[in-house]
């Protein structure tokens, strides 16, 4: 079907989508404009988000043309790290609801001469950006970013340091909820590098806040001080975490930490952490298993695990992060009935 | 700012009195006559000559003046963040007329070359006493011992590599021997840098809620006690600066127990301030040692009472606003404290009734003087006139626009502080004056 503006399907898709941004919860996400981390989230904006993600779901399963809704948005992407899926993912998200996008090569750009984060940032304000996603070295850069910007920008936080990554820990409560509806009391194990991970932060904080039952298993020098207080449960070994689990999150164990003396090897790690089909046994049968990428096959989880269809939910979870990314920018800059 | 003769009247004198033995609050109303650099007379009423400054100091404390055992002047190639000029004016109203400045300057202060420059600048620009300390190792870098004799004789009032630890034991070793021998004492920065790593704030659960690095308190407690046991093999003076660990603090008093010559400092900020206040990637909290765990700042406290510290010391360290803009990682450690110490630590230890003000007069005088060997700055007749006037009742908002110091990197900006430091008299002459 060829898309145009007068598309009546399109008419429908956006009307259906524009409906969702008008609960209580996504006005209210509206009024915060930036989203930083997920854990001062009320349970009526997560619900806001998860709803109109998984109406754009809905549309983009069926048509992929843009949506007209976000035409007069420039959305910048602004990343200081280097990504692949994130950022593909939200200029795929931005450039469905309609927006011009703005990829800033950080390499190329002034950013290399020693530019700060906020010049940055008011040299992509000054061409007419409205929402600025970063993703920065540095836990606390997107904070500071927010705190500096003109009223009438939001910024997105696309990953700071170890401290947040929001829209991942989104996409992966949308997953969850697909496979097992209320992720209420369900029980959930990150393994790995939990201190250097943004991704179990941002997760542990909106999932403790959802009621699931968050479980920790760590190397102990990458077991983080005080995670309990976090209200999570902690373990040093594999098996009473998997322990009749339903969702099981393997993060990126990086040759740098063996280098930085933090394991005493990669191989050492296997045999105590690796993730293979014989241990996700402890966990139940229908066990989904959440990587946020990008995987080191054969070192956190064995290939054939990543490659199982039954139990990865690896790919689902990047099909996910377009809708949910949608969802956030559309629900933040969408101006229906905000001042702005 | 005023020379010649002054006559402080009916001020009430607060005689220091060292924490932990018991004594209990003490003041007496005198008329303080000042000329020529000294204390002339202190008596109960004293007539004023035609020629007299006449400040009247009715209720408020007379106290000698504070001094600060360290302080980073920067000044030379830091100048963008201090001068000795901004920074003796910031201390003057702080109610300090002594500061030991820190050898970390760029360039460090390890030759006699770049010492005598120092003392040059300080000859021209302080308003108060500077007392630079040198650098123990060429560099700040650890290896080989500056040549301390001759900075000693220059007037090098302590040594320290402040900063940088010393992580050569063997190199503390001889520094400790060298120093002895010159009757010097050695500040140590007790911190293991392999522990430390990257750190940026204290590490416990805040840290990792921030997702931030963690400085350990064993990064602390493990450099003080080998230090500890160095001095008990080779003997020399030795001295903790800031010291922010309940472990650290066990291990000092253990050492003062044993009879060896060890004494610490505590700053402002660590008695009142804690990992958990660290908001929003404010680098206005972020310094070394880290703001550690509640628990550790109210053990400093109890220390404080038991004797077991023998300074408040500022540790006041500029940084421009640039560099403090920087993320938490990143951005450089330390913040500015000779303006509010006095009335930060007032406001902890006397209002909240864990000293008495006599005691905590000594943390800030005659406790400092006796770590790097000075004098007891009491106030008789025909001792140096360094004093400082203070307002008890005096309730002010500290705002760093309106401050001394060339910096603002301060968590006290805009906080509300009890009891103000109103004049300061240096070497007998009036360095600061607020109204009265």
């Amino acid at each position: 079907m060829p898309s145009n503006i007068s598309n009546p399907s399109q008419e429908t898709n956006r009307a259906a989508l524009l409906a969702t941004t008008r609960s209580d919860g996504a006005r209210k996400f509206n009024q915060r404009r930036h989203l930083i981390d997920t854990g001062d989230l009320t349970r009526d904006e997560v619900s806001s988000i998860m709803a109109t993600a998984e109406t754009a779901k809905h549309i983009i399963a069926r048509d992929k043309s843009p949506l007209n809704l976000l035409n007069d948005k420039v959305v910048a992407n602004v990343f200081y790290e280097n990504s692949t899926r994130t950022r593909s993912s939200f200029t795929l998200a931005a450039q469905t609801l309609g927006a011009q996008v703005i990829n800033l090569d950080i390499n190329t750009s002034s950013v290399t001469k020693g530019e700060t984060i906020f010049d940055t940032a008011s040299t992509l304000i000054a061409m007419g950006a409205d929402a600025l996603i970063q993703r920065h070295a540095s836990s606390g850069a997107a904070s500071q970013l927010s705190n500096a910007v003109p009223s009438y920008v939001s910024v997105v936080n696309a990953g700071d340091g170890w401290n947040a990554h929001p829209t991942q820990a989104l996409l992966d409560l949308f997953t969850m909820q697909e496979i097992c509806g209320n992720v209420e009391g369900r029980k959930l194990a990150i393994i790995g590098d939990v201190k250097h991970s943004r991704v179990a932060r941002s997760n542990i904080r909106l999932l403790t806040n959802l009621g699931v039952d968050v479980h920790v298993c760590a190397p102990p020098p990458l077991m983080p001080e005080g995670l309990s207080e976090m209200g999570v449960t902690t373990h040093y070994e594999l098996s009473p975490a998997l322990e009749r689990a339903d969702f099981v999150m393997a993060l990126r164990m990086q040759l740098e930490r063996q280098q930085d003396g933090l394991i005493t090897s990669l191989d050492d790690y296997r045999k105590i952490w690796r993730l293979d089909h014989a241990r996700m046994k402890r966990a139940k049968s229908t066990v989904r298993l959440f990587h946020p990428g990008p995987i080191n096959r054969g070192v956190e989880l064995t290939s054939e695990l990543a490659d199982d269809p039954s139990i990865s939910a690896i790919h689902l979870q990047v099909t996910n992060g377009i809708p949910v990314r949608m969802a956030v920018l559309l629900l933040l800059l969408n101006s229906e009935d905000s001042h702005r | 700012m005023t020379t010649g003769k002054i006559l402080l009247r009916r001020g009430l004198i607060v005689p220091p009195h060292q924490p932990g033995k018991g004594t209990k609050k003490e003041f007496h109303r005198a008329d303080v006559r000042i000329a020529d650099g000294v204390i002339k007379e202190i008596s109960e009423e004293l007539a004023e000559a035609s020629d007299e400054t006449v400040i009247e100091a009715n209720d408020l404390w007379i106290t000698p003046g504070l001094i600060d055992i360290h302080t980073h002047l920067r000044d030379l190639n830091q100048a963008g963040k201090e001068t000795i000029e901004s920074g003796t004016r910031a201390a003057a109203a702080g109610g300090f007329t002594t500061v030991v400045s820190m050898a970390n300057t760029d360039p460090p202060t390890d030759t006699p070359r770049i010492f005598s420059i120092i003392k040059d600048k300080i000859e021209e620009t302080a308003c108060i006493r500077v007392l630079p300390l040198a650098a123990v190792t060429l560099g700040l870098k650890g290896e080989q011992l500056t040549e301390m004799a001759q900075l000693a004789e220059l007037g090098a009032i302590a040594f320290s590599d402040d900063g940088m630890p010393l992580h050569n034991l063997a190199v503390m070793a001889r520094g400790l021997q060298f120093a002895k021998l010159l009757n010097k004492t050695i500040i140590s920065h007790p911190e293991d840098h392999a522990l430390s790593k990257k750190g940026c704030m204290h590490d416990s659960q805040y840290a990792t809620k921030l997702g931030l690095e963690g400085i350990p308190s064993v990064s602390e407690s493990a450099c003080v006690a080998r230090e500890i046991e160095v001095v008990r093999a080779v003997g020399g003076r030795l001295h903790f600066a800031h010291v922010s660990t309940c472990e650290a603090i066990q291990l000092i008093k253990r050492a003062k127990e044993d009879g060896l010559s060890v004494t610490a400092e505590v700053s402002p900020h660590h008695i009142t301030l804690a990992d958990e206040d660290i908001r929003d990637f404010d680098t206005r909290f972020k310094m070394n040692p880290p703001l550690r765990s509640k628990r550790d700042q109210n053990q400093l406290v109890e220390a404080l009472k038991e004797g077991i510290f023998d300074a408040i010391a500022t540790d006041h360290a500029p940084h421009t606003k640039q560099e403090k803009a920087q993320a938490f990682a990143s951005a450089p450690f330390g913040i500015i404290g000779l303006e509010t110490a006095f009335s930060v630590v007032y406001q902890r230890l006397v209002k909240e009734e864990h000293l008495t003000i006599n005691e905590l007069i000594y943390l800030l005088t005659s406790g400092p003087a006796s770590v790097i060997g000075l004098p007891d700055p009491a106030l008789v007749a025909g001792s140096r006139a360094d004093i400082a006037v203070i307002d008890p009742k005096r309730d002010w908002t500290y705002q760093t626009t309106k401050g001394f110091s060339k910096s603002s990197n301060s968590p006290y900006d805009g906080v509300m502080l009890s009891a103000k430091v109103v004049a300061t008299i240096a070497n007998g002459k009036i360095v600061y004056q607020d109204r009265l």
